[in-house]
């Protein structure tokens, strides 16, 4: 059984040097299980923060947030949540294999047990062969595969993406987000994405959460209707555009 | 020829030297030809052995304690800020104290090789300390956040990424510690006690007038100190396959510690002072050592302000300060002058730094105060060898920090004026200079200490004035309450001149928006 994502009324406000910035407003989203959400929205608006309070990495000033039915310090601490940064941050001294593993030596589970699941999971980002490669013998686009096997290998049931593919080119990305869709259709996990781009946004989410800034707040929700599993010729379909131009319209406050 | 060069350098420096000492031309043969040294080395060759052995044991436990307590304390200080904040007084202590001074107290207090041991060990601390933290602290900020985001704590992320990532940075810590350590035994052997060791062998050559043989025992601390820095230089190679550029830290850090609310903070300053006082007391109480010998914190004030005596011993006091601290001062700011223009100047002619680099790299791994005898042989018991000795501490530890910070300096930043037609001096005013400024603050905490442990060793060994010589002749007289009294005023003004840097620097780099360098 997947889980959800809530978030109520949730507020965070960073000081520094004497200065407050509201980094969330009272915020609240919903996020059914089993769906696929992205946060969109300009830089310093909150979407990473919201991201980094549901993995219990910061602490919200006000509300509430709940991953599953327990907290999100509970949630980690179960290993029902998976996650990957916009860079790989692997460990350099360690292989591929025991990068995709840390997760387990953290959560102390018995790596004997899960060598099928890494080799699966090496499998699937198309790493086969480079299992025992160092991050410094890999490419960007390669570490960046890593690091998506290293948040899937726990076999989460809730999903956190940082802008995982913000540092790839254009057209690596696209087969990312091919690849990502078609783990996520298999996994079926509660998947939160935090995205700079309109289009990997909408060929991606269920719904598109467009985010404004100062203090940072949902603007507009909007719903993606298009039919799954989507093909890359969506990208140029005249639906796909007419979202786009509907995502692009609110970040700019209309 | 490039790889060739710093042995040609050598080869001139041997062939000049060879000449001089055998014309006698300076200080009439106070400086031997290096033949008449390595003759003089194989003839006294059978004293050696006891005398390095006893050396390297003291400088070795040393090490071995001295690391394994820094480790401990970066660990607990990178894991918990407020602990280091609490602690800062202790080290900033640690850090400046001219280990001369307590090396009495030390022989007072404990017995045999223990001096040795602990000054060797005080030597590691620092370095070892700070290096850890440095390397905990800035391991991969995501790399921790993976770890964390799998509901692992501080313990875990220790494990899984920062102990991997100080690694390195811990090993290139040991690499300055380990020649630290032997100059902090043979410190500890001037302050007396023991027969065996090197720094006895050359005290008691110096009263016999051997150049050959001052030398000879100066070239085998040099090579001791000198090969426990390549051992490790050599294993942290082999761990992190890089090279580093040696650099000694002179911050005492202040980790990020959450903000606190006034009180809070009031409490942690007042804790960090009352710490190295607290375990002074703590310490001898453990030690249980006679109270006439030792002196606790109020054994202390009452010797210098309630006794009957204590006018007499503060007129000898404020005497010796005030020969001791223009020393201090003029030995200090000369061989900075000297390091930042050198440095400054290796921007107009970069083949300066290429040729002296070699020369300021090795000098940073001998024990060059301990190396004072040599000079009180060479330039005679005048004011003027305290200033001589007082700036070659200085001037190399800081031409190395300087020289390697103006590297840093970006060729585009240079080439920018450059492209609007600035001739070198004005490229120095504009870029050079204020770039370099974060580097000149970490060069003068750097010599702060070791400025006044210059002074005092030459004041000891050979001017018989000021600070060193109080020291040196409360020995004699058994006047306990002085000994403790030079000790721990040396300690006292050492971190108030390190104090005062490092506001003078958080003032100047504040406003010119630069962060310390370290």
């Amino acid at each position: 059984m997947a889980s959800g994502i809530r978030l109520e009324a949730v507020s965070r406000t960073f000081t520094s040097r004497g200065q407050a910035t509201e980094a969330l407003r009272g915020v609240s989203l919903d996020c059914a299980p089993g769906s696929f959400t992205a946060l969109i929205g300009p830089s310093g608006c909150g979407k990473s923060t919201i991201l980094r309070l549901c993995l219990g990495l910061d602490t919200a000033d006000a509300g509430t947030l709940a991953v599953g039915d327990f907290s999100p310090t509970e949630a980690t601490r179960q290993g029902l949540t998976g996650v990957a940064f916009q860079d790989a941050a692997l460990l350099p001294w360690r292989s591929v294999e025991k990068n995709i593993a840390l997760p387990l030596d953290v959560l102390g589970l018995p790596i004997a047990d899960y060598r099928a699941r890494i080799a699966e999971l090496i499998a699937l980002v198309g790493l086969t062969g480079y299992e025992k490669a160092l991050p410094s013998e890999l490419s960007g686009g390669m570490r960046q595969r890593v690091a998506i096997a290293r948040a899937l290998v726990t076999t989460p049931k809730v999903l956190f993406l940082d802008e995982p593919f913000g540092a790839l080119d254009q057209i690596l990305r696209r087969q990312m987000n091919i690849e990502l869709q078609r783990i996520w259709m298999e996994t079926q996990a509660t998947t939160l994405l935090v995205t700079h781009g309109i289009d990997e946004a909408v060929f991606l989410a269920d719904r598109v959460v467009v985010m404004a800034s100062r203090p940072g707040r949902i603007a507009k929700i909007i719903e993606i209707d298009l039919p799954r599993p989507r093909d890359p010729a969506l990208f140029n379909a005249e639906h796909f555009h007419a979202l786009e131009r509907q995502v692009s319209e609110a970040l700019d406050g209309h | 020829m490039t790889r060739l060069r710093p042995l040609l350098n050598l080869a001139i420096i041997l062939i000049v030297w060879e000449i001089v000492g055998q014309f006698q031309l300076v200080a009439s043969g106070a400086l031997p030809a290096p033949s008449a040294v390595l003759l003089r080395l194989i003839t006294d060759w059978s004293d050696y052995p006891l005398h390095i052995g006893a050396t390297l044991y003291g400088a070795g436990v040393g090490f071995v304690i001295g690391n394994l307590v820094a480790v401990a304390a970066g660990v607990l200080f990178a894991l918990y800020p407020v602990s280091a904040r609490v602690a800062r007084g202790l080290n900033v202590a640690i850090f400046a104290l001219p280990p001369i001074a307590i090396s009495p107290i030390l022989v007072l207090t404990l017995s045999d090789m223990a001096p040795r041991i602990v000054l060797a060990a005080l030597g590691c601390y620092f370095v070892t300390m700070t290096a850890t933290v440095v390397g905990l602290t800035q391991a991969d900020a995501r790399a921790v956040d993976v770890v964390r985001a799998y509901g692992g704590g501080k313990w875990a992320a220790l494990r899984f990424v920062q102990w991997r990532n100080a690694l390195p940075t811990i090993l290139s810590g040991l690499r300055i510690a380990a020649p630290n350590a032997v100059l902090g035994s043979i410190l500890a052997e001037f302050g007396g006690g023991g027969r065996w060791g090197l720094g006895v062998y050359l005290l008691g050559s110096l009263g016999r007038a051997e150049p050959d043989r001052l030398w000879g025992i100066g070239l085998v601390a040099t090579a001791i100190a000198a090969l426990a820095y390549f051992a490790f230089a050599a294993l942290s190679h082999f761990v992190t396959r890089g090279t580093q550029a040696v650099t000694v830290p002179s911050a005492v850090l202040s980790s990020g510690d959450k903000p606190r609310p006034a009180w809070q903070q009031a409490l942690i300053i007042a804790a960090s002072v009352a710490l190295p006082f607290a375990l002074w007391w703590v310490l001898l109480a453990l030690l249980r050592v006679p109270t006439m010998i030792a002196k606790t914190p109020p054994g202390l004030f009452d010797y210098l302000f309630l006794l009957p005596s204590a006018p007499i011993a503060q007129g000898k006091l404020l005497a010796a300060l005030a020969q001791t601290l223009p020393m201090t001062l003029v030995g200090m700011v000369c061989g900075l002058a000297l390091a930042f223009a050198l440095a400054l100047s290796s921007q107009i002619w970069p083949a300066i730094v290429r040729a002296f680099m070699p020369v300021a790299l090795v000098t940073q791994t001998m024990p060059l105060v301990a190396l004072t005898p040599l000079l009180v042989l060479m330039l005679g018991r005048g004011p003027a060898v305290i200033l001589w000795i007082t700036i070659s501490v200085t001037f190399f530890p800081a031409f190395v920090t300087m020289a390697q910070g103006l590297l840093q300096v970006p060729r585009a930043a240079l080439d920018v004026p450059k492209a609007y037609g600035a001739g070198i001096f004005k490229q120095l005013r504009l870029v050079s200079v204020p770039a370099s400024l974060p580097y000149l603050f970490a060069a003068t905490r750097l010599t702060v200490p070791r400025a006044l442990l210059g002074v005092m060793i030459a004041e000891w060994l050979a001017t018989g004035t000021g600070l060193g010589n109080l020291l040196n002749q409360s020995r004699g007289y058994l006047d306990y309450g002085m000994i403790w009294a030079v000790a721990v005023i040396s300690v006292l003004i050492s971190v108030m001149f390190y104090q005062i840097v490092v506001a003078v620097e958080r003032r100047t780099l504040g406003r010119l928006g630069m962060a310390s360098a370290e």
